[in-house]
């Protein structure tokens, strides 16, 4: 039986405040961690597996920032030992504390990293570096673990360069990470630094990067899917009015328009839900504008069914089956009749389902009419309101899926109106038109047809996220 | 694939809860299906099934379109029977026209299939005359409407595909059983009477002609039941003009003869009506399978699925759940709003001597006795410190930092011994030493957890 290798493990570790939690939770991609001004707000250290169906490909520390490191390195530095024995101190120093209130922070947070796991300092370059980090970081050294250094900037002012001085003599790596703007490529550089820590790491590591990759390629292509139903949802969408046998009034009118918005702005919000899922942003905060019809001329229309066909294909129909008897008479007659039943069925099928369709539709059969009176509304004739709807959850799905899961703020949502810049063209125009007329149409479309449009959405998100078009927003 | 299957994954779809972890784990099992996204989702559909609540929409669907259609069909085997009595209806006095007999089987059936056969091309469009003018897409409207009283199918809407190809297919199954009720009335009036048949027309058709196109008509089963094709001489005797819309003599001498086309008509009927019909039924069968499959893929939350069971899962989360943090209190009445000019000590918390001293110069302080604590001093120096303070000690921190518990240690120590101790944050050089009110904030609520009557905080 073969066992499976122990995953590779880093305990993010640090003074209080100093973006720990930020840090685990940008490369987690978890926005549930708790984050905030007040130090202390983490506890217990927590295990952020990374896991491929159930295999761990390694594993992250959130862990409570030191609280006595002078108190526990004068306990170690009591036991004056050789360099290759610090690790056994460290040990001891845990066994003996186990109980100890006082040191709870600090055996949380050396727990992991004495059962092996490598170590990521952090720290804030925006604030000057001082003598109190010393003591942490030479206890660290004790624990005899790889080790290296996040310089994290928080806030505006940057004192990195006194900063990694003084890691420099601490940590075998020292590497700038702001988690508030990550994007893929700042993930796969930590991870790359993460996986030099150790030799035995660094094909386990090497895979988590393979797979971040592939799994980044699958969020863009998930989104595509929830924007291509959603183009196609909005735009082939039409809103019934059921109208009783008076005219129509006015109010129905205004009430059915009401009701065609509404429902396009559902399907809007449900699958901008949808993709803050599929990027793992389950609590956001956030501020955006509700999709306006502004110069967008909506037409309602009455229409009537019987048996769930319209005026013009019950017309057809009844043309169609009045013909075909006509038909098997001239048959039978061998053709002497000179197709006249043909003729004469097709026109009375016709001139019969013309006058007889409001009549019939009004009769009820089992408790329910065979026919319904109803305006109609949709599908949307407007050319530009496709883009429109494009344009917005585009944004909305570039803003997501380039938003840090570290950010606590609210998120300003609102669309720039030079973001269509970005990705409109009229090439693209051209490509996207013959999708959205054949949505707005009341053909079926096919999955093919589907997939074609979804490609295309893949290009353009790949583009704004990752590729030429990307954007970068700041966070207020 | 049935259409039980179909509906089974709409109703589980639409009720859906399962997580991804459950989605891939379905996926693994079923590795082998992975290439075929419609097996996947049908072994999906059987595994869970047992979730539905009963009753089930299919089982609801499946009924109404099975009491319907055995209805319609045996209306059609009825309708098909008397069809057949009634053109084989013999008096005694004038030969069976098997020409009207003979329309009803071969060419009526040549006709509907060719329309058939159109419809079926044009299956995947929406709106499809075809389709529309077939007796079965009157029998799923009327269904429909009996149905219609349940709410779920006012959500339900079948896939356009889907239902062009179950009109298409019980319209076979609906001919059949009109053609198999003709085949019946055939076999028991031949059974039952002695019928003469003859054949009779308006157009010019000569015996040779009308044997030739008989001949056609028989060339499936010409070469193996050649007693079933009528011979030049019989389809000579049996035809009579309409002048002589009776029993001619030599039809009466070669009565026996004339009884030989039952064999013919029955063979026409079981070849055209039923055994094509039952070739066409079966096209119906396979292209609504078909049409099945690929609609099962269009179903809303089907991409989904199927995603979930074939690509990895990646988790990245913590696996246990994060101790609620309570937020301290930050109200504390021992707040300070200026310096006092000069205190008996300042202590400067992991501030230099050198920095201590430009923070007093620039702040405009003094005490008796400056002095550096925390930072790198050894917890002994400190405790020295502190022993020596006594009175008003001014307590220097650096506000950007957060007071660790290493600091309250030092604090509390400080004020058991001092008479008065004043915690104040203070920014960096760059900040011209003023800390901003979020730094003062984190201190403020952590003096105010301590709660020590002799603490007071600059604000």
């Amino acid at each position: 039986m073969t066992t499976q290798p122990t995953p590779p493990s880093f305990a993010v570790v640090g003074h209080p405040n100093k973006g720990k939690s930020s840090i685990v939770s940008s490369l987690a991609m978890d926005d549930t961690i708790a984050i905030s001004d007040t130090p202390g707000t983490t506890t217990h250290k927590r295990r952020f597996p990374l896991k491929v169906d159930g295999e761990v490909l390694y594993e992250l520390y959130d862990t409570p920032g030191f609280q006595r490191a002078r108190q526990a390195l004068a306990w170690l530095k009591q036991h004056d030992v050789s360099a290759d024995k610090r690790h056994e101190v460290v040990e001891a120093f845990i066994r003996a504390h186990q109980e100890d209130e006082r040191f709870h922070d600090e055996i949380e947070l050396l727990a992991p990293i004495m059962a092996g796991a490598g170590i990521i300092y952090v720290v804030d370059a925006s604030k000057p570096y001082g003598e109190e980090y010393e003591a942490e970081m030479e206890i660290l050294r004790w624990t005899g673990q790889p080790s290296m250094a996040l310089i994290n900037q928080i806030g505006e002012s940057d004192y990195s360069a006194e900063w990694r001085r003084a890691l420099g003599n601490y940590f075998q790596i020292v590497r700038s990470f702001d988690p508030m703007h990550l994007s893929l490529e700042q993930h796969l550089k930590v991870l790359e630094s993460m996986a030099q820590l150790r030799e035995e790491w660094t094909a386990q590591v090497k895979r988590s990067i393979a797979l971040f990759e592939s799994y980044h390629a699958r969020l863009i292509e998930r989104s595509a899917t929830v924007i291509t139903k959603l183009l196609y949802h909005a735009l082939s969408h039409v809103e019934r009015y059921v109208l009783g046998e008076d005219e129509v009034q006015a109010s129905q009118k205004q009430a059915l328009e009401m009701q065609y918005k509404g429902r396009l702005r559902r399907f809007e919000e449900e699958s901008q839900q949808r993709i803050e899922q599929i990027w793992n942003h389950r609590n956001l905060k956030k501020e955006e504008r509700e999709l306006t019809f502004e110069g967008i001329d909506l037409f309602s229309e009455e229409s009537a069914s019987l048996f769930g066909l319209t005026r013009k294909e019950m017309l057809l129909t009844a043309t169609g089956t009045g013909a075909a008897t006509g038909a098997g008479i001239d048959l039978m007659l061998g053709g002497s009749s000179f197709m006249l039943g043909t003729g004469i069925g097709a026109i009375a099928g016709g001139i019969g389902a013309l006058f007889a369709f409001d009549k019939l539709s009004q009769i009820r059969l089992l408790g329910q009419t065979l026919g319904s009176r109803y305006l109609e509304m949709g599908p949307m004739e407007n050319r530009n309101f496709p883009y429109i709807l494009l344009g917005r959850i585009l944004y909305h799905t570039t803003r997501i899926a380039t938003l840090s899961h570290a950010y606590r703020g609210e998120v300003d949502l609102v669309m720039d109106q030079r973001f269509k810049e970005r990705w409109f063209d009229s090439d693209r125009r051209k490509r996207l038109e013959r999708f959205h007329r054949l949505f707005a149409s009341d053909k079926t479309v096919d999955e093919k047809t589907l997939s074609e449009y979804e490609a295309l959405i893949t290009e353009i998100l790949k583009g704004l996220i990752d590729g030429e078009d990307k954007l970068s927003f700041s966070l207020t | 694939m049935e259409l039980k299957s179909y509906l089974d994954l709409y109703a589980l779809l639409k009720e859906d809860r399962s997580s991804a972890s459950q989605r891939r784990a379905f996926g693994l099992e079923h590795k082998e299906l992975q290439e075929d996204p419609a097996a996947q989702l049908e072994a999906w559909t059987q595994a869970h099934r047992q979730r539905l609540t009963p009753p089930l929409l299919s089982d609801k669907v499946d009924h109404l379109l099975y009491m319907a259609t055995l209805l319609l069909a045996a209306i059609a085997f009825v309708v098909g029977l008397f069809s057949g009595v009634g053109l084989l209806s013999y008096s005694g006095k004038e030969p069976v026209n098997l020409v009207y007999f003979l329309s009803m089987v071969v060419f009526l059936p040549l006709v509907t299939m060719s329309m058939t056969l159109f419809a079926m091309m044009r299956a995947n469009r929406t709106k499809n005359l075809l389709v529309h003018i077939s007796p079965a897409f009157w029998m799923e409207r009327i269904v429909t409407l009996v149905f219609k009283k349940e709410e779920e199918w006012d959500t339900f809407a079948f896939n356009p595909r889907v239902f062009n190809w179950l009109i298409i297919k019980r319209s076979q199954l609906l001919a059949l059983a009109f053609s198999v009720g003709l085949l019946v009335a055939l076999l028991g009036v031949v059974a039952t009477r002695d019928i003469a048949f003859a054949w009779s027309t308006t157009l010019e058709l000569s015996d040779t002609q009308f044997h030739t196109f008989l001949e056609t008509i028989a060339l499936p089963w010409k070469v193996w039941l050649p007693s079933a094709v009528p011979s030049l001489e019989l389809v000579a005797q049996s035809h009579y003009f309409r002048l002589g819309g009776k029993l001619s003599e030599t039809m009466v001498a070669h009565a026996a003869l004339l009884g030989t086309w039952w064999k013919f008509l029955a063979m026409a009927t079981l070849f055209y009506a039923v055994v094509l019909r039952s070739i066409f039924y079966l096209l119906a069968s396979w292209g609504l399978k078909r049409a099945l499959r690929e609609a099962l893929l269009t179903l809303e939350g089907a991409t989904l699925l199927l995603r979930d069971m074939n690509e990895p899962l990646v988790s990245t989360r913590a696996q246990d759940e994060e101790p609620l943090f309570a937020q301290p209190r930050s109200d504390y009445a021992r707040l300070v709003t200026q310096f006092d000019g000069h205190y008996d000590h300042i202590h400067g918390w992991s501030l230099s001597k050198a920095q201590l001293g430009v923070i007093c110069d620039a702040l405009g302080i003094s005490a008796s006795e400056c002095k550096e604590v925390g930072g790198n001093n050894t917890l002994e120096t400190d405790r020295k410190i502190v022993e020596k303070s006594s009175g008003d000690v001014l307590l220097l921190v650096k506000a950007w930092e957060p007071p660790t518990m290493d600091f309250v240690d030092h604090l509390l120590l400080l004020a058991s011994k001092a008479t008065k101790v004043t915690v104040a944050p203070i920014g960096t050089d760059a900040q011209g030493f003023t800390p901003s009110p979020k730094e003062v904030a984190v201190w403020v609520r952590k003096i105010a957890a301590l709660d020590q009557s002799n603490v007071w905080i600059k604000q």
